[in-house]
């Protein structure tokens, strides 16, 4: 064999393994979900089957005009979630990662780093479990603190069920973006901070003019973070509210979970709901490099 | 001059504990939750429903964990858990140093584009790919099989550990291959006695990465198994939440010791894992 036809067999056979189970498992069915969204197929035999035809973006028509709005709820929903990030675990993160990085306590700065990050090493479904206990029932311990106040409360549905699926939320990622912003603090160079203490900078300095500019691209990068997260939540909502009471507490992904596989099946919505969403996958990586090219060229 | 020394240094105390009460403040928060389901799989389900929520057990009772560990067979999805775990992270991480290899190393145009499908696929969700992956693991008549489950664990570990090995082995200096090269070496001698030894901070990071993921997944081993016989722990208590629901006492346990082991594991590797989470967060 020459040199050449052994590299090109070399390099196949380091790279094939790995390709054809990508295309097999990620890449085929992301475009097979996308052909069937055009589709009528509702289950059983695909191929050589007479009932099923193409009818365009019918499917998708129905999502949006459906009189229910079933698809705006669930895509409202994942904006609040998107919003909790943006709003709550983003800046708590940031303070977080702050306070720990800038070494502004001496003590125990390992441990409380390590306890706030737990919540998101823990399997989403256990703790959705957990928290359908802990605070969706006559006898959760939302409601023993109720009845220190109103001895005779009984547990009722919030009229905002999203409600405390947010704090879940909440409570499971502000960890994760603590984490990512100590990851980002820490690549800072340790001695343009050291010049600026000589040159006799308040704490509140660095902050304001090394730290904080240094994190715009980082805010961006988290906000994508942000969206993505919530597009891929599935696990917590299922477990703790199964996307009820009457489908208000559903994501995308419950919403497509429960067209396809939660009762009567219904294919072509569900395939109508993974391309919307594999569409704002692609905005976001698109986005994503766009805002990785600008902040290079502001670099340079 | 005193005055105002003495004032600057009440303020550095009193923003110190304003600190430490802020740091404590969600410490609580966050592990308060654990501790009170461990806490609380020491009641009995009569005992929890008739005293307060927030105090401990009047007797501390063991019954609980004996049902769900001996009774319901707890330990078999531990031992399935342990099993897809392991066999998704050993091929993720090799076939990704494989490719990453490959792909930081050898300059061919096809590189691009290949590397390019992988990175799409970081930022992919699982959720929109369900309906046909269900339909091709049935039709394959791979539905409710251990090769079923693995096939798809392993193709959604790739695109990360794909991204992060290439990432490693570009900095990988190109004189090393070359000078195995003089001496003779086969490219797949390179990988296997100087690239793959050499990727080991990048394998422990990806196999923990990959390794945490697998054995919190849901979805999948929910949708394409069916019956017990080869759930996962995730999966199992998702199961049993609404059989055990009826029994405070025995859900809290079954929760409690799926908890164990995964805290175990973030204890001994916490630096590890915060790492891999970080480096997969910063893709950009």
């Amino acid at each position: 064999m020459t040199t050449n036809g052994q590299k090109r067999f070399s390099y196949a056979v380091l790279v094939l393994p790995a390709v054809l189970i990508y295309l097999t498992v990620v890449a085929f069915p992301t475009i097979f979900s996308i052909i069937l969204s055009l589709t009528n197929y509702n289950g059983g035999r695909i191929f050589g089957n007479p009932d099923i035809g193409f009818v365009g973006i019918s499917s998708y028509i129905w999502m949006l005009t459906e009189p229910a709005g079933n698809f705006y709820r669930a895509l409202g929903n994942n904006m609040l979630i998107v919003g909790v990030s943006v709003f709550g675990q983003i800046p708590l993160g940031f303070i977080l990662a702050y306070i720990l990085t800038r070494k502004l306590i001496k003590r125990g700065r390992s441990f409380f780093q390590t306890m706030i990050f737990l919540p998101y090493v823990i399997s989403p479904v256990i703790i959705g479990v957990l928290f359908n206990v802990f605070i969706l029932s006559q006898h959760s311990v939302y409601m023993e603190i109720v009845k220190i106040f109103n001895p005779d409360a009984v547990f009722t549905i919030s009229k905002t069920p999203i409600a405390p699926v947010l704090v879940v939320v909440l409570w499971m990622f502000t960890g994760f973006y603590m984490i990512v912003f100590m990851a980002h603090m820490q690549r800072i160079d340790p001695s343009i901070d050291e010049a600026a203490r000589i040159d006799g900078a308040k704490e509140s300095q660095v902050l304001r003019y090394i730290i904080l500019p240094s994190m715009t691209s980082e805010i961006v990068t988290c906000a994508i973070l942000a969206i993505s997260g919530s597009l891929r939540t599935f696990d917590l909502i299922y477990a703790m509210t199964a996307g009820g009471p009457a489908g208000q507490t559903r994501v995308l992904s419950i919403f497509m979970y429960n067209a396809a596989f939660g009762g009567a099946p219904n294919y072509p919505l569900a395939n109508a709901i993974s391309t919307v969403m594999v569409l704002i996958s692609v905005v976001l990586i698109i986005v994503t490099r766009q805002v990785g090219k600008l902040f290079k060229e502001k670099d340079a | 001059m005193g005055e105002i020394r003495k004032n600057s240094a009440v303020l550095t105390i009193i923003l110190k504990v304003l600190l430490y009460f802020i740091l404590i403040f969600f410490t609580v928060m966050a592990i308060y939750p654990i501790i009170w389901l461990f806490i609380q799989s020491f009641k009995t389900n009569q005992d929890y429903m008739l005293s307060n929520k927030l105090a401990p057990p009047s007797t501390w009772f063991v019954g609980n964990y004996q049902f769900v560990w001996i009774q319901v067979k707890f330990y078999n999805f531990f031992i399935n858990s342990v099993i897809y775990a392991t066999i998704t992270t050993v091929i993720v991480v090799l076939l990704s140093n494989m490719a990453g290899f490959a792909f930081a190393k050898f300059n061919y145009k096809i590189t691009k584009l290949l590397h390019g499908l992988f990175i799409v696929g970081i930022l992919l969700t699982l959720q929109s790919i369900l309906i046909p992956l269900f339909l091709m693991i049935n039709a394959a008549g791979l539905f409710n099989t251990r090769l079923g489950i693995l096939i798809p664990y392993v193709g959604l570990g790739l695109p990360m550990g794909v991204y992060l090995a290439t990432d490693f082995v570009r900095n990988i200096p190109d004189e090393l291959i070359e000078s195995a090269r003089i001496d003779g070496a086969s490219y797949l001698n390179i990988f296997r006695s100087i690239i793959f030894p050499m990727c080991a901070p990048v394998s422990v990071t990806l196999a923990i990465v990959s390794f945490t993921g697998t054995w919190n997944e849901f979805i999948l081993m929910n949708l394409l198994t069916a019956g017990d016989t080869l759930k996962s722990v995730p999966a199992a208590v998702g199961r049993f939440a609404g059989n055990l629901g009826s029994n405070y006492g025995r859900l809290f346990v079954s929760l409690s010791i799926s908890l164990i082991p995964i805290l175990i594991f973030y204890f001994i590797f916490r630096k590890q894992i915060t790492k891999g989470v970080a480096a997969g967060a910063v893709k950009g």
